[in-house]
């Protein structure tokens, strides 16, 4: 007898667990969608109100709406290359392994966007005014999602190579982790949308 | 050999000794994180300037999140992940291993996946928050109990109000749905676990590693701010404040984890043939609240970072002088804030909606417009954020739209009294303990509700906005409603929680002294309110000389009442009258099953075929 039959727990039907987890991974998504909205709406906000000028003072740096949109091609390259995989499971090795690059590419370039932000006022270490602060935290959130998106991506690349998983409970599985996927494209999208508008 | 102590059942014990997990429990969960934290706190220190204060933030605020992820890390919440990453699930003996199956008390301190664990490690929990705030409210009453009492200076006070408010507000977030919403939500749905067990473990706790950083605090000159923690002014506030930004980031976490949870069971796990309509309402309300959390607290959090980063990273979200602005804190502040008061308030309520069909022996009245009203209150509580601005100069044309949408929640409130009046019409109540909780949530309930009308109300609030008035006000509904409705609730599942009865003349003594302390002590500052004495400050002129002594000598009574409270539940706990299984009859599902509830909850999982609120019917 082995260990497992031996330690019996109960376990429902794989379609009902996968339908479960999905749904779990959803109102996640609903969480992380209302800190999204939270960022957004703080953006326009500051932006608005441009208190004291201090939105973008004169001479402050910007970036240029380009590149927001290149941070977010990788996520979108990632979302679609992962739903290709699930409708093609025969060439499933080769996607999955296109999302994790694609995913550790944009993680890279998001923390060398970062690490290079132009600014911060050199002799007092300040932002430059609220649009820098803003740019801060939505790169900061964007890189969030890079990682665990990075880190669902390689479970899944190491997982087609070692675990034998039943294939229905399998094929849930992948559409809960394109659920995330997708969703940090959207979110990756609705971001560079509103960097678009610095003034 | 105490009522927690678990049967060994006929399953061999798992012990899957190789695996890390055997090895792992809350011990090496604080080494870790206290390595994590005291070792990031010592090696960033070295190379700062620490007499800037934004450095010293930088590596408090560090040091707290190592000691969260170290903790966790040390229990093991991460090996689950990890064993997913590389491809090495967890075999069936270590899952069964992880649910406690036979390890008696010491489950309670690892990282239990079993709902009924997860339940009780709650309840402790949130009785031990309640304790730490409820002693701070004695202290700040001492200090108010006479015009220049001086029991504190200033500064200790301000500390204690904010210390106090956020404790509180924390542990009553978790109050219902804490230990009722784990223990007994999935036994009433007829489930044998929650949906995802090692992310109910994770959700408490997270919750539980915020507890020592919220009370760090205490010993880095505490928090000034009051629980609003408003920008600009937490942006300035000394060493403290980090503990309360890094607190409530850590908690916003367990608070998704929890609802997502909770919110899936009820949707997917349902025995067979419950229906919607056959849910208990309990089941309903707990959900609708957990619900709601998931998309409000986030931007809470969204507001915390900001705080975090201008108390850091010299940025500007908060500072008029670079662009900020004050009034963006206040919105994400409230946006989360006042759905937040409905969170804490529905499972309350829920559980007394539970209590009263069973005591009065008749079906609940109008279920459907319980649902209305908890759905009503849900749906618009996202649309009044505004009227805590109302006297803040934001946008004034709004405070108009603003008090409607207020005023309008009354009508779905409004619905909740009739369902529980509608029940208790003509019947005749079995007045045991949970019923009493009943009445007073009625009175004090409508109370608050009226109170926060007037508070709803522009040029009413122009006066008594920022008084004692405000404060009386949320009591009413936090702790006349909210905290009656789950002490009511503890008295009822005491029995299916610990196997005991609730000593029920010790509850009956308690039960007076802290309702009657209750309306001493806020009636009384309701009037100093109205009269207008401000919150927050550590004196008052000696006009409100007689409503505040009158106020403190109403605290104390109810401290009495809490002390004897506590006193009912850990001898009950221990040596209390042995329970049966359906001590009060009721026709829920949690009542089948008996105690000590077995690993699974149900041998065979049970098919619903009505209501649960089927009293006088004939079947
Ligand atoms: C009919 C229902 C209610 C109405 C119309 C209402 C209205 C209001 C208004 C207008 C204020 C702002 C007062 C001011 O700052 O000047 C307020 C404050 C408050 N209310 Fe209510 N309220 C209601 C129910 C509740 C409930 C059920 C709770 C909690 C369970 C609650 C908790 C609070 C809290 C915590 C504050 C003060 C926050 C602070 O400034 O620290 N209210 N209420
Ligand atoms: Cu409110």
């Amino acid at each position: 007898m082995s260990a497992d039959t031996q330690f019996h727990i109960h376990h429902d039907a794989p379609e009902v667990v996968g339908r479960r987890e999905r749904l779990g991974v959803r109102l996640l998504i609903v969480a992380d969608g209302a800190f999204v909205f939270g960022m957004i709406f703080s953006y326009f906000y500051l932006r608005n109100l441009n208190a004291n000028g201090g939105w973008l003072p004169k001479g402050a740096h910007y970036l240029s709406a380009g590149t927001g949109w290149l941070v977010v091609a990788p996520l979108i390259i990632a979302a679609l290359s992962h739903r290709m995989a699930e409708k093609n499971r025969d060439n499933f090795n080769v996607l999955s392994v296109v999302t994790l690059v694609s995913l550790l590419a944009g993680t890279y370039y998001q923390w060398h966007q970062l690490a290079n932000m132009p600014f911060i006022v050199h002799d007092t270490g300040i932002f430059e005014g609220s649009y820098a602060s803003m740019w801060l935290l939505i790169a900061g959130a964007n890189m969030f999602h890079f990682l665990l998106g990075s880190f669902i991506a390689l479970g899944l690349v190491v997982r087609a190579r070692r675990v034998q998983i039943d294939p229905i409970l399998q094929t849930w599985r992948l559409r809960t982790a394109g659920s995330w996927f997708t969703w940090i494209a959207i979110s990756g999208i609705a971001c560079a949308l509103t960097t678009t508008f610095v003034r | 050999m105490t009522t927690l102590d678990h049967p060994t059942s006929t399953r061999p014990i798992p012990n899957p000794e190789k695996s890390l997990i055997t090895k792992l429990h809350m011990g090496t969960g604080m080494v870790v994180g206290a390595i994590f934290a005291f070792g990031t706190y010592f090696w960033l220190r070295s190379g700062q300037d620490m007499t800037v204060a934004h450095n010293v933030n930088k590596v408090l605020l560090i040091s707290m999140f190592m000691w969260s992820l170290g903790f966790l890390i040390g229990i093991g919440a991460f090996i689950g992940p990890f064993r997913w990453l590389i491809g090495k699930d967890l075999t069936a003996e270590e899952q069964l291993y992880l649910a406690g199956d036979g390890q008696g008390v010491s489950r309670y301190f690892r990282y239990c996946t079993d709902h009924k664990v997860v339940g009780i490690q709650y309840l402790v929990g949130v009785m031990a928050m309640l304790g730490v705030g409820g002693t701070l409210a004695m202290m700040i009453r001492t200090n108010l109990i006479s015009p220049g009492s001086k029991f504190v200076t200033p500064v200790i006070y301000n500390s204690l109000v904010g210390l106090h408010g956020i404790t509180m507000i924390v542990a009553m977030i978790v109050v219902a749905t804490g230990p009722f919403g784990n223990f007994i939500l999935p036994i009433m749905i007829g489930a044998r676990d929650m949906a995802f067990p090692r992310l109910n473990a994770l959700s408490w706790w997270v919750l539980f590693t915020a507890i020592p950083v919220l009370c760090s605090a205490w010993f880095l000159g505490g928090i000034p701010t009051g629980w609003t923690a408003y920008a600009p002014l937490s942006v300035q506030a000394g060493p403290g404040m980090n503990a309360f930004v890094a607190t409530i980031i850590i908690f916003a976490v367990s608070t998704a984890v929890a609802g997502a949870n909770i919110t899936a069971t009820v949707v997917t796990m349902r025995a067979k043939g419950m229906k919607w309509n056959r849910v208990p309402i309990f089941v309903i309300g707990a959900t609708i609240s957990v619900a709601l959390a998931i998309p409000a607290f986030p931007t809470f959090m969204v507001s915390m970072i900001m705080t975090a980063l201008d108390r850091t990273a010299n940025t500007t979200y908060f500072d008029a002088q670079f662009g900020g602005s004050g009034w963006l804190y206040a919105h994400l502040f409230w946006i989360m804030g006042h759905p937040e008061v409905y969170v804490i308030l529905l499972p309350g309520v829920a559980a007394l909606m539970e209590i009263v069909p069973v005591f009065v022996r008749k079906p609940l009245f109008s279920y459907n417009a319980a649902i209305m009203g908890f759905a009503g209150i849900a749906g618009l509580s996202v649309l009044v954020w505004a009227h805590h601005m109302y006297m803040s100069g934001w946008l004034p044309m709004l405070n108009g739209p603003f008090m409607i949408t207020t005023e309008m929640i009354s009508i779905p409130t409004g619905l909740i009294f009739l369902v529980i009046l509608g029940t208790l019409w003509r019947g005749k109540p079995w007045m045991k303990l949970p019923m009493l909780g009943v009445y007073a949530f009625l009175w004090n309930m409508l109370i608050g509700g009226v109170t926060g009308v007037y508070l709803s109300d522009v040029p009413a609030d122009n006066y008594l906005h920022g008084s004692m008035y405000v404060t009386a006000h949320f009591h009413y509904t936090l702790m006349g409603a909210a905290l009656t409705g789950a002490l009511a609730g503890l008295a009822y599942w005491f029995p299916k929680m610990t196997g005991r009865m609730l000593h029920e003349r010790a509850g009956y003594i308690s039960f007076w002294f802290v309702q009657i302390g209750f309306q001493v002590l806020f009636l009384g500052m309701f009037i100093a309110g109205a009269e207008g004495q401000p919150r927050r400050v550590a004196d008052f002129s000696a006009m409100y000389k007689y409503s505040n002594m009158i106020s403190t000598m109403g605290a104390y009574t109810i401290g009495i009442g809490m002390i004897v409270m506590l006193w009912a539940v850990i001898h009950s706990w221990r040596k209390g009258a042995i329970a049966p299984i359906n001590p009060w009859g009721a026709k829920t599902l949690e009542w089948t099953v008996p105690f000590p509830v077995p690993l699974e909850n149900f041998d065979e999982l049970p098919v619903i075929t009505s209501d649960p609120y089927g009293y006088g019917r004939s079947k």
